[in-house]
């Protein structure tokens, strides 16, 4: 499978287009010591744009500020701390792919999973979801700064229901229209909402990455998504009553689609990131060309690998003590996505004999995402027979679906 | 190398005044030899205000390091910097053993969706994590230049400490940057 890829990428850097986007690395790469400086991607790949984003982090000038907007095919990105077990319904990210799918799976097809570098919760992106990005000098920034420029942005358009809220995200208020309130202030708008009105939806969803030198906010927008009834369905995780865990929990909310032409949602953002900080040049559009870049390569290359995506989780322990059906009970300490320490034991609604097995000790570190099969597991990790273990082997099979590569997924699309 | 040595034996001869014409040019094992005397110099700094703070020096970046005992110089983020993370969520610690350069990240926070790289103040390797973090990351909110350290590290170039503010040249930096 990797040897194909890499027939593929040799091919493409042997025609002679090669040459003229060397030229155009060089340029795009010349900018980056611009002032103020204006991105859109052209890739749909949720991998690449990260990477993007965080070379453009990493090597725009300390001074200047940037922008950054793209759009992902069908991805779940979760927060840099969070629990991707905990978080997403692994078993649907690749349909086709699991031995025993007990429903039928929403129709979204494969779907990507990404943990990004910045902090935050899970959200779910689509082609109906255009990201931004703002890159400044930490002395400049607040967390509301760029929310309120998105809320300027949306009002431009005529959505005067939208505003930043106090987890610096934005939302649509979705009451009567109630009292005038000022148009230049992007924290309150004129339709009732709280107590005396509906629940406002959430549009827009804010984290943030802040390292020696510059301050990264980045947000979805959500315009005009086609999957927010089976959103739901992927960020359910079967696992969720069984786990303990440390890092960062996502806070639910209910979501709504601003319905707005992404190019024209795009087109005044870009005017209010220039109002906010001078004119500058024309966007610059990038793609797949940065690749060929080898520090974005190797950044893209991390994003991608399942040890970033799975051994970065917090520590976290998975027990089916709740489970009233359990013939066997398994208490599992996962630390940095390495299974650390367990032990079984019978049910006590089954015995008064708390005698527990320990797992032995050879097995600690051995990567979850890797276990292929969890009935070979925990017949050599415990010592026990197959035959006792089977219904907790499938409900494990259930809890950690068995991720596919990233290159099997391509082959799917 | 040298030239550190030279900074902070032109700095030690300062506070010592008298025998200063030998230290500043003395050789460098003549230096060393010196050096190794120092302990014997420690009661006269005793009677300053507190020899803690002394050894206590921050970064622009907002970190602190106790170089007290230099093996082990303990490293965490400043009062004022855990002050504007807001609610620390999620620490990631190091690696003990783990070898970092001077700026390197050794470690991260999680605060307010934020995700905050931490920066070794000096190059060394690190010997020790509060693990008590792990479980309980509010301590760096509670108490940042205390309980709320994040490592302790060998330091293997002490004349890097020598460049970071005090104690007092901190606060002045923390309050020029607010105003700004």
């Amino acid at each position: 499978m990797i040897i194909q890829t890499r027939a593929c990428r040799y091919a493409r850097l042997r025609t002679p287009q090669a040459y003229n986007r060397r030229c155009l690395s060089q340029c795009t790469l010349d900018r980056l010591a611009g002032p103020v400086q204006s991105y859109i991607s052209t890739s749909r790949d949720p991998y690449l744009n990260l990477s993007i984003e965080h070379h453009l982090l990493q090597k725009t000038a300390p001074d200047s500020t940037v922008l950054l907007l793209y759009v992902n095919r069908p991805s779940i990105i979760i927060g840099r701390n969070q629990n991707p077990w905990l978080e997403v319904n692994l078993a649907l990210l690749n349909p086709g792919r699991q031995s025993r799918v007990e429903t039928e799976p929403p129709g979204l097809g494969v779907v990507d999973l990404v943990r990004r570098r910045s902090g935050g919760g899970t959200v779910f992106h689509d082609v109906g979801n255009v990201n931004w990005t703002v890159i400044s000098p930490p002395k400049d920034f607040t967390r509301d700064k760029h929310a309120e420029m998105v809320v300027r942005a949306l009002r431009g358009c005529g959505i005067d229901r939208s505003r930043v809220n106090e987890r610096h995200d934005i939302v649509l208020d979705q009451g009567e229209r109630n009292a005038e309130v000022n148009s230049g202030n992007t924290h309150s708008t004129s339709y009732k909402t709280g107590p005396e009105g509906p629940t406002p939806l959430k549009v827009s969803g804010s984290a943030y990455k802040l390292t020696r030198q510059r301050a990264l906010h980045h947000g979805t927008c959500l315009l005009s998504s086609p999957n927010l009834n089976i959103i739901p369905d992927y960020l359910h995780s079967p696992a969720k009553p069984y786990i303990t865990a440390r890092g960062v929990e996502s806070v639910s909310s209910p979501v709504g689609n601003i319905l707005l032409d992404n190019d024209l949602f795009i087109a005044r953002v870009q005017e209010q990131f220039a109002e906010l900080y001078g004119t500058s040049s024309a966007s610059c559009r990038v793609n797949e060309e940065w690749l060929e870049h080898e520090l974005i390569r190797k950044g893209y290359d991390e994003l991608k690998s399942f040890d970033w995506t799975y051994l970065q989780t917090p520590q976290f322990t998975l027990s089916n003590d709740s489970d009233a059906l359990a013939e066997i009970i398994l208490d599992l300490t996962i630390r940095n996505g390495t299974v650390a320490s367990g032990r079984i034991r019978l049910p006590r609604t089954r015995t008064r004999d708390p005698a527990t097995v320990q797992m032995l000790d050879e097995w600690s570190g051995q990567k979850v995402h890797e276990i292929d099969s969890w009935h070979d597991f925990i017949s050599a990790a415990f010592r026990v027979e197959p035959s006792q273990s089977d219904s907790l082997c499938r409900w494990l099979e259930r809890m950690f679906p068995l991720p596919t590569t990233a290159d099997c997924r391509q082959d799917i699309e | 190398m040298s030239a550190a040595i030279g900074q902070s034996g032109a700095s030690l001869a300062k506070a010592l005044q008298g025998p200063a014409k030998s230290l500043a040019r003395c050789s460098r094992n003549q230096y060393l030899r010196l050096r190794a005397q120092r302990p014997a110099f420690t009661p006269a700094r005793s009677f300053t205000a507190s020899s803690r703070s002394f050894e206590k020096r921050y970064t622009e970046d907002h970190e602190w390091i106790d170089t007290s005992n230099p093996e082990s110089a303990t490293i965490g983020i400043s009062t004022y910097a855990a002050k504007a993370l807001g609610d620390v969520v999620y620490v990631e610690l190091p690696q003990t053993d783990m070898e970092v350069n001077k700026g390197d990240a050794i470690g991260a926070v999680e605060s307010v969706k934020s995700a905050s790289d931490i920066m070794t103040p000096v190059s060394g390797v690190v010997t020790e994590v509060n693990s008590a973090l792990e479980e309980k990351p509010g301590t760096i909110n509670k108490s940042p230049e205390g309980d709320g350290w994040l490592a302790r590290i060998k330091v293997t170039n002490p004349g890097e400490v020598d460049g970071l503010m005090d104690a007092e040249a901190y606060q002045k930096f923390t309050e020029e940057s607010s105003e700004k």
